[in-house]
């Protein structure tokens, strides 16, 4: 058992040999490209995280801008409606206030020709009232005056008449 | 039955061959076979699921892209720095070299390359010569040995202190060696005597025996899946520690 710890110097010259060369060759072979492949990889995720994290800051960027122009349109509209609804309302009394004048003056016009119309009537009917009870005082004088009234009526006048007009001999008396 | 002969064959590398090469002698033997096919897995497939685009390879991929990424995210950086990050390549090679090793152990047929002292002293030579080199580098040469002794020693204590630190060093090389060493043969050795068990109890009756083996086959499953933890442990142990003292020598602070 003793060969167990003698060491064998040959060998440890082997080992020597053959790990030098392994990092040699290795160093070469398999982990250049190995690290150099990890190498590209992490920084394809650096230069990936980066793309996402300026994507992501221009997007909250743009996210505000919007919510900023909607917050204005949305001030812009309100101010617009506003504006509107007082326009409409002086508008609205104004038209009002309008159609209450022409209303005023449609009345007023309209009373002056009823009053026009009342006075032409009035007289209308007065002249009518005047012909009718002057038809009517006809018929009925017509009918009260008799001849002999009548004769009497007119010798009077007759004689009235020769007393006013002494030059003027009728004859009688 | 020889416990001993069983425990060697399994457990202690298996030379079948020298190369003599000037003074020493190059052993060709079943833990360099296990070697050298963990070498092979990684020069060959390591690259080839790494590179491939097809979907079948993409779990594949997945997992040793994780395993490095948590080298590179949770032991080298927060150890050596960013400047350390450099260095992933070298921890992912050094993680699964052991790794496999460790694993290739589990395997039937196989051989537990990192249970031979020799192959973690390797290894952890190697973790010495990067921590003394990547601290000179850092602080030059007088400045490394300067700031060996930690800082808010009083001055009386540095011909002390000096030598313990330097010591120090061989000692963490020494401990990652052992440690890793120990941790890998350990379990082996434990199935095996767990197996040994049913043929002691077996000697003292067939009926013994057979009460023995479903008991002792569940320990040794059970030992089997704490190796497998501790196949992924001790290459993660190692790795971190080679970190941390590599890192300790950059920065003296």
């Amino acid at each position: 058992m003793e060969a167990l710890i003698r060491p064998e110097l040959g060998l440890t010259f082997w080992t020597i040999a053959c790990f030098i060369l392994l990092v040699v060759l290795l160093s070469k072979t398999a982990w250049k490209p190995l690290l150099h492949a990890v190498e590209e990889r992490e920084r394809g995720i650096k230069h990936d995280r980066q793309t996402a994290e300026t994507a992501r800051a221009e997007a909250e960027q743009l996210k505000a801008d919007l919510a900023a122009q909607l917050a204005q349109l949305k001030a812009e509209v309100h101010s617009r409606l506003d504006e509107a609804r007082v326009t409409a309302e002086k508008e609205k009394d104004l038209l009002i206030e309008e159609a209450r004048r022409a209303a005023a003056a449609i009345v007023e016009t309209a009373k002056k020709e009823i009053d026009v119309q009342r006075a032409e009537a009035s007289r209308e009917l007065k002249d009518k009232v005047a012909e009718l009870s002057l038809l009517a005082a006809e018929r009925i004088l017509l009918k009260q005056i008799d001849h002999k009234a009548n004769t009497e009526l007119a010798s009077r006048y007759l004689a009235e008449l020769e007393k006013e007009r002494p030059g003027l001999n009728l004859g009688n008396n | 039955m020889d416990l001993k002969a069983i425990l060697e064959h399994h457990v202690v590398d298996q030379i079948w061959a020298r190369i003599p090469v000037g003074p020493v002698s190059l052993p060709l033997s079943k833990h360099l076979l296990m070697m050298g096919i963990v070498s092979l897995i990684l020069l060959v497939l390591f690259p080839v699921i790494i590179r491939s685009r097809s979907a079948a390879l993409a779990p594949l991929r997945s997992m040793i892209e994780i395993v490095v990424l948590f080298l590179r995210d949770e032991v080298v950086v927060p150890n050596m720095g960013h400047k350390g990050a450099a260095f992933t390549g070298y921890f992912a090679t050094l993680f699964f070299f052991i790794l496999l090793m460790n694993l290739i152990g589990l395997v039937p047929y196989g051989a537990t390359a990192t249970g031979n002292l020799a192959v973690t002293a390797g290894l952890a030579l190697t973790t010495f010569f990067l921590v003394n080199f990547s601290g000179i580098k850092n602080q030059g040469f007088f400045g490394y040995f300067a700031h060996l002794v930690p800082k808010g020693v009083p001055w009386w204590l540095y011909p002390l202190m000096f030598p313990i630190e330097l010591m120090g060093l061989l000692i963490k090389t020494f401990a990652l060696c052992i440690r890793l060493f120990a941790n890998m043969i350990a379990g082996h050795i434990v199935i095996l005597v767990f197996i040994c068990f049913i043929f002691i109890f077996g000697a003292f009756g067939t009926a013994f025996g057979l009460l023995v083996a479903p008991i002792s086959v569940g320990l040794v499953l059970f030992t089997l899946l704490l190796e497998l933890l501790v196949a992924f442990l001790q290459a993660y142990i190692f790795v971190t520690l080679t970190a941390i003292f590599t890192g300790a020598a950059m920065h003296p602070h």
